[in-house]
């Protein structure tokens, strides 16, 4: 195995890695568990960060979805995707279980106030890494509604009756504008899948 | 499959699920109308691809939040993970009803995948150390009682490090007023005193028993009953046998999860 890299770096050079590592993990390999970990625990932690906000909050989710990774390597199917999309999907559901849960609720409607200004926070901090990069460019190659939509529903956890509500735009347009929005993102991006 | 245009799509309500497609990828479903669409996506191929794709761009988005982790966080997922036993590979025959992620949480499936066997389970756990089948019986009734904690609906996981090293974990079911404790690398103790586990709660502390000797650095699991949602979990030493209340400042205290 090379050596660990950082894990800001961006994940489309060592997919192919990532997934090997990961079939070592579902063998129990505890160093490849390690790498896998210093790979994923950034983004892991970013994205759960930048959906819940609170810290103690977000570390906790995140070890549970790093865990996750451990005792479900197994089930990482690389026909289907990317170790990466596979850890990040589970990362960001956990997130989005988190916000919709009985006991976030009360804080997220305090929040909903200030949604807005929250699309702007977020495509500030997207920056850093050269994949960081590349997203805030495809991000501004998408119509203003488009873009809003995608980044208050994943960057924000809100269901897409919320962004509706939030934008106070209707449902059907919100519906068709993020799939628009995701497939020419999915294009700029030149993502594989 | 690139652009929409080439995408193939049924009439109606097919039409209309499909048009799901970036907002279910987004996890921006609510409960009834992702069922829906989780159905359909099982018999639209097209769906799928298209769902595979958006994932894969959500992940993109995903990267770019990428910061440095909290410095405890590795410590804390390397030995839970030392703890944690793996589920074993899907070997289903219907292999396109078992997808690959799931929604539910990890801890119920820990129990369902160790098995129907709760002996299986309970050697993993290291639960069993008795020779004698009476403490054979009795270790596997215990061992019942903690696979049904983690297999509960509602079982979360916690963990910590403790300020004398080492890490604790706790999985916590509020639904059956029980949790499950380990610990990895606490440093072990003179005869003469003992790690005793506690249920804190506001102004009060009950005892939950002490932690049985480590064995290969690991605290074999202790089951504890009659939690609260408000407790807390800590561990003090106390002199050989315990004691009704804590004498010395917790090594540890978890906020358990609800």
């Amino acid at each position: 195995m090379g050596p660990i890299r950082s894990a800001a770096e961006p994940a489309a050079s060592g997919d192919a890695d990532l997934d090997k590592l990961l079939t070592m993990v579902a063998r129990g390999d505890r160093d490849a568990f390690e790498t896998v970990y210093d790979r994923l625990a950034g983004p892991v932690y970013g994205l759960i960060r930048k959906v819940l906000r609170d810290p103690s909050q977000s570390e906790e989710v995140a070890q549970e979805v790093l865990l996750e990774v451990w005792r479900t390597a197994s089930r990482f199917d690389p026909g289907r995707g990317s170790a990466a999309t596979w850890a990040l999907t589970i990362a960001h559901r956990r997130a989005i279980d988190r916000v919709r849960s009985e006991t976030a609720a009360a804080t997220r409607e305090q929040r909903s106030a200030s949604a807005p200004v929250e699309v702007d926070e977020v495509a500030e901090s997207v920056e850093a890494t050269m994949e960081a990069e590349r997203v805030r460019r495809c991000l501004d190659g998408l119509s203003e509604l488009q873009r809003e939509s995608i980044t208050l529903a994943y960057y924000g956890g809100y269901s897409y009756p919320q962004v509706a509500a939030l934008l106070d735009t209707a449902l059907g347009t919100i519906k068709t504008r993020i799939r628009d929005g995701l497939a020419r993102l999915r294009d700029c991006l030149g993502v594989s899948w | 499959m690139r652009g929409l245009g080439s995408v193939v799509v049924g009439s109606g309500a097919g039409r209309h699920l499909h048009a799901l497609a970036g907002a279910y990828a987004l996890d921006a479903l609510d409960g009834a109308e992702r069922t829906r669409f989780e159905r359909h996506l099982r018999r639209c191929q097209a769906c799928e691809a298209e769902v595979r794709g958006f994932a894969a761009t959500a992940a993109a988005l995903a990267m770019a939040t990428a910061v440095e982790p909290p410095p405890g966080l590795k410590a804390r997922v390397l030995a839970a993970a030392e703890v944690t036993r793996q589920a074993p590979p899907a070997v289903a025959v219907r292999r396109r009803a078992a997808p690959a992620i799931r929604r539910s949480p990890w801890v119920p499936r820990l129990a369902l995948a160790v098995g129907a066997g709760g002996i299986a389970a309970a050697v993993a756990l290291g639960v069993i150390q008795a020779s004698t089948q009476h403490r054979l019986d009795s270790a596997l009734a215990y061992s019942k009682e903690i696979a049904s904690v983690l297999a509960a609906p509602d079982a979360r996981i916690t963990a910590a490090r403790t300020s004398v090293g080492g890490t604790t974990i706790a999985v916590v079911s509020h639904d059956q007023r029980q949790l499950v404790f380990t610990s990895t690398g606490l440093p072990p103790l003179p005869s003469s005193q003992v790690y005793q586990l506690w249920l804190l709660g506001p102004g009060t502390a009950r005892s939950a028993g002490l932690l049985p000797p480590a064995s290969g650095g690991k605290t074999p699991p202790v089951l504890a009953s009659g939690v609260r949602v408000d407790d807390k979990v800590g561990v003090t030493v106390e002199p050989a046998g315990g004691t009704s209340s804590p004498t010395t400042t917790p090594i540890v205290v978890m906020t358990l999860p609800v």
